[in-house]
């Protein structure tokens, strides 16, 4: 098993730990029933998201700053995995608002921001398979990612002093008994260390597929290659 | 040539050609007239309802027209090669951005002087000083924001889906405020100098940051 | 002092290798044709020398400079035709010249000096979507030379120039140095004492090579 495998390996058996956590140690919420075991994945997820897109924040500015390929790949695999967790909140959210609100989906805030965050970052993913491979596309992601980061809170914030005006179904949090914060904050904590080892092993990913793809890297020099092809010289 | 000069330039350019050739404006006037028209059967607007409807139309068709205008901004000098002979002057590409920026702003507010009229025209809403003020406002940032994507896209395969697909989550923040504002002074409910302060708040945080932005998505 | 030296340009387009390890030394002045089939990798070569587009890897200094650190400072200094004129059809000759006079921050004068120069005095006035195509090119010529640059390249400007390209070329090309790619050797021979030939191989395995001519 190399490294990476020994990494996914920790890193699952940490999950399944918080399973058990979730399922056997946390009490059942007296209000809403075993569906809201789903809150302690469903908002870890949503942690793991942000923070994988932090990431593609701070490699799309040192990209933009420096044009340090490793920047770019680092941003690259923070983008996809934060779309996982995004993808993973959205769809825990839907299962879970269901049998609590009755309806699969609200336009408040927190819902809006997060469907505008998978929206944009599905956005990056776009621009990076369609642009040019290499300057291009590195540079034009990493707007789109800054941009992106810059813009949720922004949304959410709008829609928030929207609703002031347009109130809605609002979500009620009231403060956790200890076991279950006990049991959220070592959800979090796995589920983060899961988001960084998918990082890392998409990162290797998008290292080897640089190496075969030949990326743009400025001022490297290349030797010529004619000797080791042995073609013969031009008349 | 400083910058200032250079962004005027290009936007006399920019204003000249459609003077010349009149493809987009009334292209655009006339999707926005129908937008409307399709609008009054699809929601069946009667003087009760009009005004709470009225401002999501007129955000829903300028969202629309803007993402054509915007995103022809760019794509014509694309097709002429004329982007790259800009670039290859010694002229700042953020002055260039500015002044596309400017050009397909102006058209977009020149769309807008048919649309208010035709709203309070087609569904007795009232179209004061306020409601312009409001569309105003939220035109600049929005052309700042579709002009740098439609910069980025035009470089790229398939933009009319990229286009939207990036643009529209950062105009989300606009609609919202300006839908506000316009709903206020349209006589619903509050907020009115809330939201003309989101709005220009929106504006200058948006101004400057495509500005930064501009020389890397425009610069090879 | 040399103006233009080029190390190991190599330029990739996925794991298509367009250009392969090119170097090239130009002084002041001289005239260097490029030659070489469709394909051959002519137009990359002459975008980069350009600073219109930047390669894969190897470095460039022009005039001293790292060109592609410094490229807003050398591009007051290079002239550029590109394949595709790269104008506006509905500005007229004149009106097209003046708009780039504008960026390039010259008097509009050069305008209508340029214009005299490439032979397009009597079409001033005329849109340039009505312009023939020779008269597109020789417009796009007039505007690489708006702010009198010192590097001048051009990719196949003679394409649609017809008979008398050689002597239109030459009065451009004079007090420049000029980089000129071309499918006519006669005009190249006649323009450039110097060559450079481009060859692509037919495997993907072989490298396109490098070759100097006197």
């Amino acid at each position: 098993m190399n490294n990476y495998e020994k990494a996914a390996t920790g890193a699952v058996a940490l999950m399944l730990v918080a399973a058990g956590a979730i399922f056997l140690y946390a009490p059942t919420d007296a209000l809403q029933g075993p569906v809201q075991r789903i809150f302690y994945l469903h908002v870890s997820s949503a942690i793991a998201a942000f923070a994988s897109f932090a990431v593609v924040l701070v490699g799309g500015i040192v990209y933009l700053w420096r044009e340090s390929a490793a920047a770019d790949r680092l941003a690259r695999a923070g983008a996809l995995v934060g779309v996982v967790f995004t993808t993973v909140t959205l769809v825990m959210g839907m299962l879970w608002a269901k049998p609590v609100w009755g309806v699969f989906w609200t336009w408040d805030a927190r819902l809006t921001s997060t469907l505008v965050l998978w929206i944009i970052y599905a956005g990056y993913l776009l621009v990076r398979r369609l642009a040019e491979p290499g300057r291009q596309a590195a540079r034009f992601a990493a707007v789109v990612g800054i941009f992106g980061f810059i813009d949720v809170p922004i949304v959410y914030f709008s829609v928030t002093w929207w609703r002031t005006f347009h109130p809605g179904p609002v979500i009620v949090t009231d403060a956790l008994p200890a076991a279950m914060l006990g049991t959220f904050l070592l959800t979090m904590a796995c589920t983060l260390v899961l988001g960084a080892t998918m990082i890392a092993v998409r990162y290797r990913i998008e290292a080897l597929l640089d190496a075969r793809e030949r990326v743009s890297e400025p001022g490297v020099v290349v030797k010529a290659r004619g000797a080791e092809m042995g073609t013969e010289p031009v008349p | 040539m400083n910058p200032v000069r250079v962004a005027l330039a290009v936007a006399r350019k920019d204003l000249r050609s459609e003077w010349r050739t009149r493809e987009l404006v009334p292209a655009l006037a006339q999707f926005i007239v129908l937008a409307l028209v399709i609008a009054n059967f699809g929601f069946q607007i009667d003087p009760h309802n009009a005004p709470s409807i009225a401002p999501g139309i007129l955000w829903l068709a300028l969202v629309f027209a803007g993402l054509v205008a915007f995103g022809r901004a760019f794509a014509a000098e694309r097709e002429q090669a004329t982007l790259e002979a800009m670039l290859m002057t010694p002229a700042s590409p953020v002055a260039l951005f500015a002044g596309k920026a400017l050009a397909s702003a102006a058209l977009l507010v020149l769309c807008e002087a048919v649309m208010l009229p035709a709203l309070a025209l087609f569904f007795g809403t009232q179209v004061s000083g306020e409601v312009v003020a409001a569309v105003l406002l939220a035109t600049i940032g929005m052309a700042a924001l579709g002009c740098l994507f439609a910069a980025m896209v035009a470089r790229i395969r398939a933009r009319e889906l990229l286009l939207p697909l990036l643009t529209l989550p950062l105009w989300i923040p606009f609609i919202v405020a300006g839908g506000q504002a316009v709903q206020s002074a349209m006589g619903l409910g509050g907020g009115y100098d809330e939201a003309i302060g989101l709005l220009i708040d929106l504006d200058i945080l948006f101004v400057v940051l495509t500005s930064l932005a501009a020389r890397f998505v425009l610069d090879e | 002092m040399s103006i233009l030296v080029a190390n190991g340009l190599t330029q990739w387009y996925g794991s298509d290798p367009a250009l392969e390890g090119v170097d090239l030394v130009m002084d002041s002045g001289e005239h260097l044709a490029v030659l070489g089939e469709n394909g051959a990798g002519k137009t990359t070569l002459l975008r980069i020398l350009a600073t219109a587009a930047r390669p894969t890897s190897g470095q460039l200094e022009i005039l001293g400079l790292d060109a592609f650190r410094e490229r807003a400072r050398l591009r007051r200094r290079i002239g550029f035709v590109a394949h595709s004129p790269g104008l506006y059809p509905a500005l007229t000759a004149t009106e097209n010249l003046e708009f780039f006079c504008d960026l390039y921050g010259v008097s509009r004068s050069r305008a209508a000096e340029t214009l005299e120069m490439v032979g397009l005095r009597e079409v001033a006035h005329r849109r340039a979507a009505r312009l023939s195509r020779g008269m597109q090119q020789r417009l796009a010529i007039a505007r690489a030379v708006l702010h009198d640059p010192r590097l001048l390249v051009l990719d196949e400007p003679d394409a649609s120039l017809g008979s008398d390209a050689g002597d239109l070329l030459a009065g451009i090309m004079a007090g420049r140095t000029v980089i000129l790619a071309t499918h006519d050797h006669a005009l190249a021979s006649r323009l450039c004492p110097r060559s450079l030939v481009l060859r692509h191989g037919r495997s993907a395995g072989t490298p396109t090579r490098l070759h100097v001519v006197k």
